[in-house]
């Protein structure tokens, strides 16, 4: 029996947990919540007072304010939305890769178990596509607690086995989740780029705060292969035998121009990017980036 | 195009393609990876594949370079042409030592051993000549080598090889035959660094054919520290075996008289030694015998085992004094030298012994004379003189093969003076007691405390009282000489002798008093009878009682009496047969008297004529002698002529004879010889199968530069092979899928 709760890691939870995930736009949403909008409206999170003018609705005339100054002054409320999370999540067969203890596909889960904890925590809505060259699994946004389970099990059943081919992905959330929310996408993104890149300007255009986890493993980072090997593709039927030590050079060069010609990506589109190692620690690496894009949010 | 030393270590060449199998294998001996980012690899092994596959295939090479110059290195290649002279321009100097010693006449199918070895010494020349570099050539023979002293004579002396060397060379070969001596390689090794080794620059190659014979190679202690100083100085040193198999042989060992009186027209008895130097036991091994050049009876011996010397007598009897030759032959056999062997005896006409007797009636002397001198038909070639006391400080003893004291009552000085004389020079002494002998003057005047010629001081006359109960014979000899022929059954009539009284010699003496004397018959009770003991070359033997029968019954008609005086003439006349001890290679010496001959002796090898006569000036040598001195190359009768200074003239023959230890003819195999000489640089090769040794050398030696290029590549192997990624840095994480 799959145990779903393998991605839950109780010490990056209780790490990230003190830190609020906001946005980085503000979304207007239907839930009351935490994250602030420039709507002002029905909400309990007092704002501000100001002069009542004609036109202004006479429920939320201040009346304490009028007994004790005897002016009008109106209540304004920030209106506070719910931010609608869906996690993307890549389970295709190169995320079966590990040199560790976590592979890429395990490591992604985590991640993406992590963030699911932390936004239903939070009251927002969470949902979760699992996808290789098109959506396996769908979980729509929910904000009960009871949600993450949904969320794991659709993780842990979807056994990588095809290959990534994210464009039709991206498209279909985009018409899935026509509300503005934040995509994260976990994936080790080693899937055409140009496909990836116009997927995630769709994401963009439809006016989505994008989060990429970029999740690679200390050997296709470092390459630190000896010997003679044959390497065989885990999404294709090609093979290579080579020695490695002859080729470090070269890979290291096409792995670094991937990795800048991505993160450039992220970049232009405006979506944040973090690199992940699986031999980072999960809750630092998570910390970590959610505390800058927390400082971001507050120089915006 | 290099030639190599060792041409057949290039198999070794296939070693080479260990590292093509090696990298084959490899292919097949991939780590499996299963592995996502393979679009980087990809492409990185699609912008490096040409260069990625020239590095290994550099490698690849490198590697089977590697191993092919180990390979060519351990082959020493050297370059034998001409480039080779132009790369070194130093001398390189043959020295061939040349056993001829006669155990290389070993003859198989239609060559000998000698045959070989002189083959491989052309061999050796030839191949020499066909070289760019310089080359000298040096012939000595192991007879030729001298002794310490430098006087070695080699045949080719640093001969430079050019034109017309190899005829020369060839015509020196043709004359040369197998010596007849025994002498071992020692001399000639020593002689090599002494007589060859002038031009310190130059290289030298020691070549050393021999048969190496067991004798002389199975424990060759002595030669190994010769050859570790020949192999030390630089010289390649070169073992040429020229025998392929050890030999079945056997050998004439010695003949000789057996001791006895010798004298004229008196049977004597030889001895001759037969050795089968074989594994396997000889059977009725057939000796001939020539005397004075007619043959003789031969001899049968019925069987020789193995390894093992046998020795046969035969009779003998010359009627005319002189010198005669006897001779004894073998059948032929792998070495014939050592199936022929001489003896010369010289018999006098007759033997003059003296018997001189205190006594007024001369009563000892008359019945040792009826012994020794029986007369009538039976020949003993003794002529007994019976005198007085006096006549030894009157008159010349050196006549004398023997003189006998019998109950002498007492010698003046000068008497005595010349019988110790007489004594020290090797004359034999008997001395007999009786009732007029006193220990006083026989202690202070015959023994002097030891430095006299009697063997031990006198206590007094005593009586042996008859023992009627146990009936045991009152002498109970000894093993020696003059008793052995008692031995046995046949010292019955000695048992029946009865010694009534004889003299006590004191038995508390100190060790060193009785050092040089020896009992050599004892009475029943215990008692010294007879005594002997050495007195400078000669002998003196001391019978406690009386010759005749005033003491004793034993002259008295009991048989054993003659029979033991003889055996004591025979005895103290000394050993004829040391004269047949000459070997080949020995200096023959005469000695002369320079008052009677000329100083010039005239020398007659065997088988020369005397017009082939050599002359050798007699002088004195370092023992004091005056004499002439003749080497021996051969086996055979030397025949001595001394001119006397009255015009006279005088003949002596003298018997020389090969050494029979040299019939040996077991060799020591090359791996034994391997381990014999550890320590020592050397090849051996055996002379069927020799090749010319001098080509590493004579072209320049490719061994060092092929190490230095070994090393060279060995090092930009490491380096290609870390560029190449060949080498492991640290070992890998935990792969990913495999």
């Amino acid at each position: 029996m799959p145990d779903s709760k393998r991605f839950l890691h109780p010490e990056a939870i209780k790490r990230i947990s003190r830190l609020d995930l906001r946005a980085r736009q503000i979304v207007e949403g239907f839930l009351a919540g935490m994250h602030r909008s420039p709507y002002f409206g029905q909400s309990v999170e007092f704002l501000q007072h100001r002069q009542y003018t004609a036109g202004d609705d006479p429920r939320y005339v201040d009346w304490k304010v009028w007994a004790k100054q005897d002016r009008l002054y109106v209540k304004r409320f920030e209106e506070d939305t719910n931010l609608r999370c869906t996690l993307l999540v890549d389970v295709s067969a190169s995320m079966r890769y590990g040199s560790g203890a976590m592979d890429k596909y395990e490591y992604g889960c985590t991640v993406a178990a992590s963030l699911a904890y932390l936004v239903l925590r939070q009251q927002d809505a969470v949902g979760c596509v699992a996808f290789d060259e098109q959506a396996r699994t769908v979980v729509p946004q929910r904000t009960r607690r009871s949600h993450l389970d949904s969320i794991l099990q659709a993780l842990d059943v979807s056994a990588p086995a095809n290959k990534t081919d994210l464009y039709p992905v991206l498209h279909k959330v985009a018409e899935t989740y026509p509300a503005r929310g934040m995509m994260v996408l976990v994936s080790d993104l080693l899937a055409d780029r140009p496909p990836l890149f116009r997927g995630l300007r769709l994401l963009r255009k439809r006016g989505h705060d994008v989060m990429v986890f970029h999740i690679l493993d200390d050997d296709e980072l470092d390459f630190p292969f000896e010997g003679p090997t044959r390497f065989e593709c885990l999404e294709s039927p090609s093979a290579l035998s080579c020695n490695p030590r002859a080729l470090r050079r070269g890979y290291l060069a096409a792995m670094g121009d991937y990795l800048e010609e991505v993160r450039r990506g992220c970049v232009r589109h405006g979506i944040d990017y973090a690199l992940l190692r699986t031999s980072q620690p999960l809750d630092a690496a998570l910390a970590a980036y959610l505390s800058s894009r927390l400082g971001m949010h507050h120089r915006n | 195009m290099p030639t190599f030393a060792h041409p057949a270590l290039l198999w070794g060449l296939l070693i080479a393609g260990l590292p093509v199998l090696i990298h084959l294998i490899n292919m097949f001996r991939h780590r499996r990876v299963r592995w996502a980012a393979m679009e980087f690899l990809l492409a990185s092994q699609r912008r490096n594949r040409t260069w990625v596959l020239l590095k290994q295939l550099l490698l690849l090479l490198m590697r089977v370079g590697a191993v092919a110059a180990v390979v060519l290195m351990l082959a020493k290649p050297y370059l034998p042409s001409r480039w080779g002279g132009v790369l070194d321009r130093r001398n390189i100097h043959h020295i061939v030592l040349l056993d001829d010693s006669y155990s290389m006449t070993d003859r198989w199918a239609d060559t000998t051993a000698f045959d070989e070895a002189k083959a491989t010494v052309e061999r050796i020349a030839e191949d020499a000549s066909r070289q760019a570099r310089r080359q000298s050539f040096s012939l000595l023979r192991f007879s030729q080598a001298g002794g310490e002293d430098g006087d070695a004579r080699p045949d080719v002396l640093d001969e430079p090889i050019g034109g017309g060397f190899l005829e020369q060379l060839g015509g020196q070969l043709r004359k040369l035959a197998a010596s007849e001596t025994a002498v071992g390689p020692l001399g000639a090794l020593e002689a090599v660094e002494r007589v060859f080794a002038r031009d310190a620059s130059e290289q030298r190659i020691v070549y050393l054919l021999t048969d190496f014979r067991a004798r002389q190679w199975r424990n060759p202690a002595e030669l190994v520290p010769a050859l570790e100083r020949i192999s030390r100085s630089g010289a390649a040193l070169h073992l040429v075996g020229c025998v392929d198999r050890g030999r079945a042989n056997v050998s004439l060992a010695a003949l000789a008289p057996t001791a006895g009186t010798l004298a004229a027209d008196v049977p004597f008895f030889m001895e001759v030694k037969v050795a089968n130097h074989s594994g396997a036991a000889l059977n009725d091994v057939l000796v001939m015998i020539e005397a004075d050049g007619s043959p003789r009876p031969a001899l049968r011996i019925p069987a020789i085992p193995p390894g093992e010397t046998v020795a046969e007598r035969f009779p003998l009897r010359f009627p005319t004094a002189g010198e005669h030759v006897v001779a004894a032959r073998l059948e032929s056999d792998a070495v014939a030298l050592d199936n022929l062997r001489y003896a010369v005896v010289d018999l006098p006409a007759d033997l003059p012994v003296l018997l001189v007797d205190g006594s007024l009636d001369s009563g000892d002397a008359v019945y040792l004379a009826a012994a020794l001198q029986p007369g009538g038909p039976v020949a003993t070639g003794i002529t007994a003189r019976i005198e007085k006391p006096r006549y030894l400080s009157q008159n010349p003893l050196g006549e004398f093969r023997a003189i006998y004291l019998l109950n002498v009552e007492r010698l003046d000085d000068s008497a005595i003076e010349a019988l110790e004389e007489y004594a020290s020079e090797g004359g034999g002494v008997a001395v007999f007691l009786g009732p007029a002998c006193t220990p006083a003057f026989y202690n202070e005047r015959l023994y002097r405390g030891g430095h006299g010629l009697f063997p031990l001081p006198l206590a007094g006359q005593e009586a042996l009282p008859v023992d009627r109960l146990e009936k045991a014979p009152d002498i109970e000899a000894t093993d020696h000489p003059i008793f052995r022929v008692f031995s046995g059954d046949r010292n019955s009539f000695l048992s029946l002798v009865t010694i009534d009284r004889y003299f006590s010699v004191p038995e508390n003496l100190p060790e060193e008093a009785h050092a040089s004397v020896a009992v050599i018959a004892r009475l029943r009770n215990g008692a010294a009878l007879a005594l002997e003991r050495q007195f400078g070359k000669g002998k003196v033997v001391v019978f406690l009682t009386t010759a005749g029968p005033a003491w004793n019954n034993w002259a008295r008609g009991n048989p054993s009496y003659v029979v033991a005086m003889l055996e004591l003439q025979a005895h103290l006349a000394g050993d004829a047969g040391a004269i047949s001890s000459r070997l080949v290679g020995d200096a023959l010496t005469v000695p002369l008297d320079p008052a009677r001959f000329q100083s010039q002796v005239r020398w007659i090898p065997p088988e020369a004529s005397p017009s082939q006569a050599a002359t050798s000036e007699a002088a004195v040598l370092s023992d004091g002698r005056f004499a002439a001195t003749f080497s021996a190359p051969i086996a055979g009768i030397y025949r001595a002529e001394l001119s006397g200074k009255d015009g006279s003239r005088q003949a002596r023959r003298l018997a020389v004879n090969v050494d029979p230890l040299e019939g040996e003819l077991d060799i020591v195999e090359p791996a034994r010889l391997a381990e014999a000489l550890v320590g020592v640089d050397f090849r051996y090769q055996p002379a069927a199968t020799f090749q010319y040794a001098g080509e590493e050398l004579s072209g320049a030696s490719l061994a060092e530069p092929l190490l230095l290029f070994l090393l060279a590549l060995l090092l930009a192997e490491q380096i290609v092979a870390y560029w190449v990624g060949d080498h492991p840095r640290n070992a890998i994480g935990k792969g990913g899928a495999g």
